[in-house]
């Protein structure tokens, strides 16, 4: 009998890590192929994720819930170009500590437009009523929305940006474009507009996370930070640069410090930086890191 | 005569000796301790920010994370002072406390120093760049967590409270108790930490560091081992936020996890920009600009933060050399090619250019 509770905490756990760990791959995919790109530490897109999140909120009653999902994603996609194009693009002459500067300010902007607006406390985005029921398999059951649809959602939007990077011209000069962005662009290839639209898709995919999240995490100010640094950790253990390296980064993070909340809650937080130290110690530039990449 | 008056350290003692007075409003006979009380935060974070500067003004490695040795410091002081009683496993350590200044900096010291030794040889050598940065922050945050989460040993979100200050020998036992007793201990403590980052910089190894923040490869071609210099740095750096963060404990007499959090970095690194990083004095004057912007406009607004991330966009958009840097440019270009020299590449090439043809001549 404890064995079967444990191993029936075990599985829960399990797939909780799952989707917390599709939520990170979104977030992380949109900040590495931008950093993959660009070479732009983007810090505010954890401002991005949250503001996603609060814009569905307040979109919710006027176009109801999938609309206001979508709708979310894409007005951050669209704020994280117009960001790019005047607030990043004159710092591509620099290094590129200081596009991490830059967006460093922008984090703190936005964390304060967020209390102005919406206020300190946190705030509920509330399921329709015909979501939150559970699906039965055999004899385990899973909530409907958590962990069918946002898993699945995720699984679909992954497949769509895996197909644009990999099977589109689009996807051939971003790919290009990491390995050498100077090239690509003497190729005649406009490098400014690719940025643009490259910095878009990203944002966008915070925006998605921060929507899809919001009817199952708290919505509060304090989420852009908390998730951009586990963002960069999932990054760093990935490798930067590297779509596979987002996806197993951000499965192997969920999963494992979701599971630690069984073992030993206290160190839940600590469990992505404990994977990061050691994945670090063993490989320098992470699971499916390049050498040289923006050093 | 001019080498004395140009001297760095004599100004950076006067500055010291007469910071609480040039706070704006401040007015030496009325109301003082307010400005006192402005001024010590000021010149502790200016010990911070210019240890952290070190790192990335002087030798290019801009770490997100410094706040984990000044919090370390902070912590080290604070249970050095109050005492322990917490169980590791099996072992129960049981610390009573002690009340010396010297003992806590040296704990504060070493244990800042045996973090940094850590870091150094684990992430220095294998990351530079944006990978740095991004693992330093990722490392300060483990810090940060320690101190948040461990209740029994740092009291958890609470912190701990009631910290003594010290006495020191020859003095009454609540000598330091005293605003203005306090701020002028810490500013001697401050400036002999500065003399020695002075003379840091000022030394052989200060210069390859410059070399190096100015072209690695060409600093590698030397001869000179790059990574022995950063790895060098980081841990000099990494000495005088633990210094910074005993003083902390001390003046506040509380610590909390804020300490060792994101903000306390991003903190330090606004201050030098704003100040003007490959500068010695920039991160002092960055601490001055950023605590005076915190401390009127938080009595406006409390959205202040905003205020303070939006002049910092704009430093890093226009001004990445702070103003420090700024004062410098306008010194060697004159006033308007320095303001042209803002907008306009062309601007930029042309007084190079025209700097290039002077430099040659015969």
């Amino acid at each position: 009998m404890f064995l079967a509770l444990t191993l029936h905490q075990f599985t829960d756990q399990f797939i909780n890590g799952v989707t917390l760990g599709m939520l990170y791959i979104l977030v992380a995919l949109g900040l590495n192929i931008i950093l993959g790109l660009m070479g732009v530490i983007n810090y505010s897109h954890g401002s991005f994720f949250m503001l996603g999140a609060y814009v569905a909120y307040s979109l919710d009653p006027v176009v109801g819930f999938w609309g206001s999902i979508l709708l979310a994603a894409l007005i951050i996609g669209a704020f994280g170009m117009l960001f790019e194009s005047t607030l990043i693009r004159p710092l591509y002459r620099r290094i590129p500590e200081y596009t991490l500067l830059l967006t460093y300010g922008t984090a703190l902007i936005f964390e304060q437009i967020v209390r102005r607006i919406w206020g300190d406390d946190a705030v509920r985005f509330e399921l329709p009523e015909r979501f939150s029921g559970t699906l039965t398999v055999g004899n385990s059951q899973f909530p409907l929305y958590k962990d069918v649809m946002l898993v699945g959602i995720t699984i679909l939007v992954l497949a769509l940006v895996w197909f644009l990077i990999n099977r589109t011209n689009i996807g051939m000069i971003i790919r290009a474009g990491t390995r050498d962005a100077e090239m690509v662009r003497i190729l005649g290839i406009n490098m400014p507009m690719m940025f643009t639209l490259v910095f878009g898709i990203g944002s966008f995919m915070a925006g998605l996370a921060g929507a899809l999240a919001a009817p199952v995490y708290a919505i509060q100010p304090t989420l852009a930070s908390e998730w951009v640094i586990l963002t960069f950790v999932i990054v760093i253990v990935g490798g930067i640069g590297s779509f596979w390296g987002a996806i197993v980064g951000g499965l192997l993070i969920g999963i494992v410090s979701s599971l630690m909340d069984l073992l030993w809650p206290p160190a839940v937080e600590m469990t992505g930086f404990l994977i990061m130290a050691i994945i670090l110690l063993i490989r320098p530039r992470g699971l499916f890191g390049v050498e040289g990449l923006f050093e | 005569m001019n080498r004395v008056v140009r001297s760095p350290l004599l100004w950076t003692a006067l500055v010291l000796a007469i910071l609480p007075w040039l706070l704006p409003g401040a007015n030496p006979f009325a109301g003082r301790a307010g400005f006192i009380d402005l001024g010590t935060t000021i010149a502790i974070f200016a010990l911070f920010a210019m240890g952290f500067n070190l790192l990335f003004g002087h030798i290019g490695d801009l770490s997100f994370g410094h706040a984990m040795f000044f919090t370390i410091g902070a912590y080290a002081t604070a249970l050095f002072t109050k005492g322990f009683n917490v169980t590791v496993g099996s072992a129960n350590l049981v610390w009573g406390g002690a009340d010396s200044f010297f003992g806590s900096m040296a704990l504060s010291l070493a244990l800042g120093a045996a973090l940094a030794f850590l870091l150094a040889r684990l992430i220095v050598p294998r990351s530079s760049g944006i990978y740095f940065s991004m693992i330093t922050l990722a490392f300060a945050q483990v810090v940060y967590f320690f101190t948040y989460k461990w209740d029994a040993f740092t009291g958890g979100e609470d912190g701990i409270q009631a910290i003594a200050r010290p006495s020191l020998p020859g003095f009454a036992q609540s000598y330091l108790n005293a605003s203005w007793h306090f701020y002028y201990f810490s500013a001697i403590v401050i400036f002999i930490a500065l003399a020695i980052l002075w003379w840091v910089i000022e030394s052989p190894f200060g210069s390859v560091c410059h070399a190096i923040r100015e072209n690695e490869q060409r600093a590698e071609f030397l001869g000179y081992d790059v990574r022995k210099y950063r790895v060098n740095a980081f841990f000099i750096s990494a000495l005088f936020p633990a210094i910074a963060g005993c003083l902390w404990t001390y003046y506040q007499q509380s610590i909390t996890p804020d300490a060792g959090s994101i903000e306390y970095s991003g903190r330090v690194v606004m201050m030098s920009l704003l100040g003007g990083i490959q500068t010695f004095f920039g991160p002092m004057l960055g601490s001055f600009i950023y605590w005076q912007l915190q401390n009127d406009v938080s009595q406006i607004t409390k959205y202040w933060e905003a205020v303070i991330g939006a002049v910092f966009v704009v430093f890093v958009l226009i001004a990445p050399r702070g103003i420090w840097g700024a004062v410098e440019d306008i010194e060697h270009y004159g006033l308007r090619s320095a303001v042209q020299r803002v907008f306009s590449r062309r601007a930029r090439l042309e007084t190079e250019m025209a700097e290039e043809v002077v430099s040659r001549a015969p």
